[in-house]
């Protein structure tokens, strides 16, 4: 490797032992030119900023020329900085995977009720790809809500019976019936809310948070994923680290995924018989022969693997303190129900994000799975909403309470939309829905979000969006907004392009949404 | 006069938030009488900007320019097309830096057909599939928004004048809403930088700009480790006081006696103090925050009678108190 002459080529075979792209012949030379700069500015990040902080900002300054950055973005400022000073600090997102209908929870369509059973008009369809589960149905039949919806709060907020409780802070949602997405199947569609991208290996928005802002709690992960206990189960699809891992990002960007049980975070604990400062000794040595190997071939992951070591370490006493309930008061127990103490339930999850958001973990995602109601679906909808209305609930009523909801922002929803029309047989208590990404229904609260709105409109059908759609990644350009990033700036070099959340396809912040 | 016009157009796109008075400023530089003292926005401050402006009011007298070409489509040519076709570079031999060049066109004749965008060169290969060699702008350069897409077809639909005033043609998508003045929450903390690395390191707390604006001031975090900020802690605050913003003191050890040093956070507009060992007798001190906007006394031992000087900090709009002895508790 010799990149000081840039001109000089090798055989592929005289590469040495450690043969670099720059040694690689019939690399075009610009590229090789963006390598070594990538590779520079990889290693000054990598080993440079988190060394570097205010100290280092400080020396960047100099003590006669103070104001020389004054303007400039701050290179080595403690974490990056948000390009305006956010609204929301926090984030908790209420992941209902599967998908529950929007048309018995939030895009309420009374004429429907007349419609039962009539044939959705094709006009309506409009030629529309259907899944393989309903393509070959001979009939659209219209199944209308079972559920009634009634007035709610100061907005009169038309809001489902299935949310009896979340009914009472209507007040505080800001319910968007319009967005849509790309994908119609569960997985891609998880994916792109996500990570912004319909294919694995993209940073999840948790970690865009984490890269773009850093921690505000150094001694707990920036980014918490959990899963829930269901109620029941029916066509549940599977969940795993490519929906919060950190992609292209440094791993530490990824999320932790607490577990429900005794042992939230695995291998935390100290194995028995090993004590505390044995295993401080332990983490040293391991450290230290990581630092030399840095030194060595100076690759900023080793970094990455240094600070989780350090990070489990911290864990080991700010996660028991975490997740010990013991002083919560009688009145959490009344607020978020009796299921929150069973760990691992949706409620449960629910006050665990807010003991989270307390002690200052930027976004907490929590999933709750079984919402892919295809047949039966009033009884289980009744199921999940039953098991879920009340943390939800109770979640923004705490936040608010005790002065978090103004910077912290609370997002609900799945991943794409349902039918109007039945998915098998339609019985006047009876029907399924089918996945639809031509629309479907979200609420966001807090965090600078406009309280009690209802954005965009779909048609009386709730199939196809009339009034203002908003696209996947709107949504995510809003959220990064909420926390003072531009979506357009908060970027990462990688494979040849400047990889964004948002992606490359048009995207906008919805200023409509914003308090 | 280099590239007046070219500057001309950028002032414009800056002085259309709709300041009537800086519209001038366009007026001014495109007269041509004093170019060289109109300098690019990116380097105007605003306070520059508004002396150039005040001395363009009493220099010039001719009406406002205000036409659709100078203020919605000069800027789409200045941000897109004028590097490749301006002053320096004159690609087709086309230059988009003047209406008088625009018209001329390039080599391959006139780019503009009044009254027909879809026969119109420049409107043809802006929309065309991004994926053709003739789509503009070339080699990936960042293509035309859809409202700027929108604002040419438009302005050509309407007969591509120069001197057609903005309100005369309809159809064009609103503005961006104007980014409003930068107030300045507190002073730079830049010249500072040394001292608040100093107190970062040995208070153990972090103090973090709130955004890349210099003057939107710091945060005073502590949520790593709560146990280490006390009142010792925030007494050593005193030479960043000015800058701090907002103060996240959660669970900390702070009691009565550090709300001594935070009544010296002048410029602090967010302060929250839940589940501290803070009670009435200290609250009081804080009525000298003058700037005040909200406070957070969760689970604290502060009562109705702690509370009642806060009613003298006019500018303060939330207090919360659930938790508390405080009537009502909270707002459920």
């Amino acid at each position: 490797m010799n990149p000081s002459s840039p001109d000089h080529h090798l055989c592929s075979d005289h590469c040495g032992e450690n043969p670099t792209v720059w040694d690689l012949p019939h690399v075009p030379l610009g590229l090789k030119r963006e390598w070594l700069d990538l590779e520079t500015r990889r290693h000054f990040l990598g080993q440079g900023v988190k060394a570097l902080g205010w100290a280092g900002l400080a020396t960047l300054l100099g003590r006669s020329a103070p104001n020389l950055l004054a303007n400039a973005p701050i290179p080595g400022a403690p974490a990056m900085l948000p390009h305006y000073a956010p609204k929301a600090k926090r984030a908790i997102y209420l992941f209902m995977a599967g998908s529950p209908s929007q048309i018995e929870t939030w895009d309420y369509k009374p004429t429907l009720a007349d419609l039962f059973d009539k044939d959705l008009p094709e006009s309506v369809r409009g030629g529309q790809t259907l899944t393989g589960m309903t393509a070959s149905q001979t009939r659209f039949p219209i199944a209308p809500s079972l559920y009634k919806f009634a007035r709610q709060g100061k907005a009169g907020r038309f809001v489902s019976e299935l949310f009896p409780y979340t009914a009472k802070v209507s007040d505080e949602l800001c319910v968007i019936k319009s967005l849509h997405t790309d994908a119609i199947n569960h997985e891609p569609a998880i994916l792109q809310l996500t990570t912004g991208n319909m294919f694995p290996g993209k940073p999840s928005i948790g970690s865009w948070l984490s890269y773009g802002l850093g921690a505000m709690n150094a001694e707990l992960p920036t980014f918490v994923v959990m899963t829930s206990k269901m109620p029941h189960r029916t066509n549940v699809q599977a969940l795993s680290n490519r929906l919060w891992s950190s992609g292209f990002l440094s791993p530490e960007h990824a999320a932790v995924a607490l577990r429900s049980g005794s042992d939230p975070v695995l291998y935390l604990n100290n194995p028995k018989g090993i004590a505390s400062d044995v295993r401080r000794a332990m983490i040293d040595g391991v450290n230290d022969l990581n630092r030399q190997l840095f030194e060595r071939v100076g690759d900023p992951e080793i970094n990455a693997r240094i600070s989780q070591y350090e990070m489990a370490f911290r864990m080991q006493t700010s996660v028991p303190e975490l997740t010990d309930f013991s002083n919560e008061p009688q009145s959490t127990w009344d607020l978020y129900g009796p299921k929150a103490k069973e760990p691992g339930t949706f409620a449960y999850n629910c006050l665990m994000a807010r003991r989270l958001a307390e002690r200052g973990v930027r976004f907490t995602q929590i999933f709750l799975r079984s919402w892919d109601q295809h047949s039966r679906l009033p009884t289980n909808i009744k199921l999940m909403a039953e098991d879920s209305d009340q943390p939800t609930y109770a979640l923004v009523t705490d936040l608010k309470r005790r002065g978090l909801l103004d910077d912290t922002v609370v997002i609900w929803g799945g991943e794409f939309g349902r039918t109007v029309y039945s998915q098998g047989a339609l019985t006047p208590d009876n029907y399924g829905r089918d996945h639809h990404p031509r629309c479907f229904s979200m609420w966001m609260a807090g965090g600078g979000v406009k309280p009690g709105i209802s954005y965009g409109e779909t048609d009386d059908f709730s199939y196809n969006i009339v009034k203002n759609p908003m696209h996947i990644r709107d949504l995510h350009a809003t959220i990064l907004h909420l926390f003072g990033l531009d979506h357009n700036k908060l970027s990462f070099k990688f494979q040849g392009l400047d990889q964004k959340l948002t992606g490359v396809l048009p995207s906008k912040v919805i200023n409509d949404l914003l308090a | 006069m280099t590239s007046w016009l070219s500057r001309a157009f950028s002032v414009a796109r800056f002085v259309r938030s709709g300041k009537a008075a800086l519209f001038s400023v366009a007026r001014f530089v495109r007269s041509g009488t004093a170019a060289s003292s109109a300098r690019r926005p990116s380097l105007l401050s605003r306070a520059g900007l508004l002396g150039v402006a005040s001395l363009v009011i009493a220099v010039s007298s001719s009406r406002a320019e205000d036409t659709f070409f100078a203020q919605r489509v000069a800027p789409i040519f200045e941000e897109k097309c004028v590097a490749c076709h301006g002053e320096k570079k004159q690609k087709g031999k086309l230059r988009l830096d003047s209406f008088a060049q625009l018209m001329r066109g390039g080599e391959g004749g006139g780019v503009v057909k009044a009254g027909a965008p879809k026969a119109s060169e420049l409107f043809i290969r802006v929309t065309m599939d991004p994926t053709d060699e003739e789509f503009m702008p070339a080699d990936s350069k960042p293509p035309l928004t859809p409202d700027e897409v929108k604002v040419l077809e438009v302005w050509i639909a309407a007969g591509a004048s120069e001197t057609a005033l903005l309100s005369s043609i309809k159809g064009a998508p609103a503005l961006a809403a104007p980014q409003g003045p930068t107030v300045a929450l507190a002073p730079d903390w830049h010249p500072r930088a040394l001292q608040i690395a100093q107190l970062e390191k040995t208070l153990g707390l972090r103090l973090v700009p709130r955004s890349h604006v210099p003057t939107d001031g710091l945060v005073l975090r502590t949520a790593s480790s709560p146990g280490r900020c006390d009142d010792a802690a925030l007494a050593q605050l005193a030479s960043v006081a000015d800058l701090i913003v907002e103060a996240e003191l959660a669970r900390t050890q702070i009691t009565d006696a550090g709300l001594t040093a935070i009544a010296a956070f002048a410029n602090l507009r967010a302060l929250d103090l839940t589940r501290t060992a803070v009670t009435s007798a200290g609250v009081g001190k804080l009525v000298v925050l003058k700037k005040l906007e909200s406070i957070n006394l969760t689970s604290t031992a502060v009562d109705d009678a702690g509370v009642a000087p806060l009613r003298s900090v006019a500018s303060l709009k939330n207090v919360w108190t659930f938790d508390t002895k405080v009537s009502p508790p909270g707002p459920r």
